[in-house]
């Protein structure tokens, strides 16, 4: 998979080489964006005069330009558009709200996940409170939202919070309740306390369970901040989306969408960094079988 | 210190079809006996050491260890795994000192005697290593190492060195030898293998399945010290020809 380029400056046979191995990451790389960018030029090459589906949608060209301004133009005295530098703001507002939210979830359903898959009696008061709960989608929760905290910042929060919650809680329970049961025993052979096996040995062992439940519920927490900033709140990428989309800047519309999935896509990137590092023990795991 | 007592201990494990694991067992080990349990699986061998553990309740009977019942486990009666069951996110001197980490030792009680037991069963060179980085024998000497270390008064062996290739079992057993003849702690050793149960104990009670029973007790006479060079003689292959001449009777 490595560029031709690269093959010819290869030394030794037996050990690749550091530009062999750069060499494979840049041809993984190529192998990666080969579609999308594919989309792009046929998208690009479909369009009349900057325009795609008569006139409903811009070109990717018009959509980097406006990007552009966007993210980068200077508003001066006269300008009317909200869409001229206000790109980072856009960003800090949503991400804001994703990491509040999505830590309050974090907060309350990891800690109650372990106790809900340690204790019997915990789950059989919980759990099915939870597993009623759930059917609910966040977009319904929006109404009891506004009425609650109003068109503000906690409104966002709060509904990225409940979709968040549910993958975190149910992820984290899983794994509470899959502890090897000797590793129960071990602890206690050793005189661990309860406190000592929860924080010891069932948070440990869930850990895995418990970063799946994390990766979906981030995923989630995104699409509740576009959600809530469409309807409850007035800022962010949501926002943004939704009002471009009413003064037919559609341009916008597709900067924002992109925009969202980069960063989306960001932030599971960090947290899939962040399992790496915490379950080093789980990869070697998986290495050896 | 570390006697163990059975009287009239019965398991049933519940439920529509009630299984008895153990029917009235009487069973005794002294004070710095080593007694091994042999059997075939399913004889109830596991669960017997699983109740002087504490890991399991008993149906019927009593249970003392140091003449006081036997309720919940503890770090004085010292558990080996069969699998080891070493905490695998902790490296190896982590889970040595798990125990005495989380009974709130001193520092400077413990350590020093980790190391000197790391050293002892040959891991001095792996105290950051993961278990997953360690070899079955290597894995299991942590296990040792990592019961000893709390000082028990009584060591329970649950098939230790089952799961092992016929060469690190050899080893592992010169080990256990080495060390149980300098601590003198109490031992009961579950296995199925002859060998194994003759070259170590002091007494053999062999166990038959449903219900799970001792059948007979054997003082295995051989000389202390022994290594495993012991395996070859010729007093080796006469209790070894009892035994087996047992096992056979118990399974009719």
């Amino acid at each position: 998979m490595a560029g031709p380029d690269t093959r010819k400056t290869t030394g030794s046979a037996a050990k690749p080489s550091l530009m062999e191995l750069a060499g494979e990451r840049l041809g993984r790389g190529l192998l990666a964006i080969a579609l999308p960018l594919a989309v792009l030029v046929l998208w690009q090459l479909s369009g009349k005069n900057g325009a795609v589906a008569g006139g409903a949608l811009p070109t990717p060209d018009r959509v980097w330009n406006a990007w552009l301004v966007w993210a980068f133009g200077k508003p001066g005295p006269m300008t009317l558009s909200p869409y001229v530098g206000t790109w980072a703001d856009a960003i800090y507002f949503s991400a804001m709200r994703v990491a509040k939210g999505f830590g309050l979830a974090v907060l309350v359903g990891v800690p109650l996940g372990i106790i809900i898959g340690w204790s019997r009696l915990a789950a059989s008061m919980v759990d099915p409170t939870i597993q009623w709960l759930r059917p609910v989608p966040i977009t319904a929760w929006l109404p009891i939202s506004i009425a609650i905290f109003g068109i503000s910042d906690f409104g966002a929060v709060f509904l990225i919070t409940i979709g968040a919650f549910y993958p975190i809680v149910i992820n984290t329970t899983q794994g509470a309740r899959d502890v090897d049961k000797n590793w129960i025993r071990a602890a206690l052979m050793m005189g661990a306390s309860q406190w000592d096996i929860l924080r010891r040995v069932v948070l440990p062992a869930a850990l895995p369970s418990i970063f799946t439940g994390l990766r979906i519920g981030l995923g989630i927490g995104w699409t509740a901040v576009i959600v809530s900033e469409m309807v409850a709140v007035k800022s962010g990428l949501g926002y943004v989306l939704w009002d471009a989309y009413y003064v037919g800047r559609m341009d916008i519309v597709i900067a924002d969408m992109v925009s969202i999935g980069l960063f989306g896509f960001l932030s599971d990137w960090a947290i899939v960094r962040l399992e790496r590092w915490v379950l080093k023990w789980r990869r070697l795991q998986n290495f050896n079988q | 210190m570390g006697t163990i007592s059975l009287r009239g201990v019965s398991k049933v494990y519940g439920g529509a079809r009630a299984v008895t694991a153990l029917d009235h067992v009487d069973f005794e080990v002294a004070e710095g006996e080593f007694v091994a349990l042999l059997g075939p699986s399913g004889c109830g061998k596991s669960t017997l050491l699983n109740l002087v553990a504490g890991f399991e309740g008993l149906s019927e009977g009593t249970l003392s260890f140091d003449n006081a019942p036997v309720t919940r486990p503890g770090p004085d009666r010292g558990v080996v795994f069969q699998e080891a069951s070493l905490l695998p996110w902790l490296n190896v001197w982590e889970n040595v000192v798990f125990g005495p980490k989380v009974q709130k030792l001193d520092r400077s009680d413990y350590e020093p005697r980790a190391r000197e037991i790391l050293k002892i069963v040959g891991l001095e060179a792996f105290h950051e290593a993961l278990p997953v980085q360690l070899s079955g024998g290597m894995r299991q000497r942590v296990g040792i190492a990592r019961a000893l270390v709390m000082q028990p008064r009584a060591l329970l062996m649950d098939e230790p060195f089952g799961a092992l290739d016929a060469q690190t079992r050899l080893s592992m057993q010169a080990l256990l030898l080495e060390v149980w003849q300098k601590l003198k702690t109490t031992v009961l050793f579950v296995t199925h293998d002859i060998d194994e149960a003759i070259l170590l104990a002091d007494r053999i009670c062999v166990m038959t399945a449903r219900p799970g029973r001792i059948t007979r007790t054997i003082p295995i006479t051989l000389p202390r010290p022994r290594s495993i060079d012991d395996l070859t003689s010729a007093e080796f292959n006469r209790f070894k020809a009892l035994i087996m001449a047992e096992m056979r009777g118990g399974h009719h």
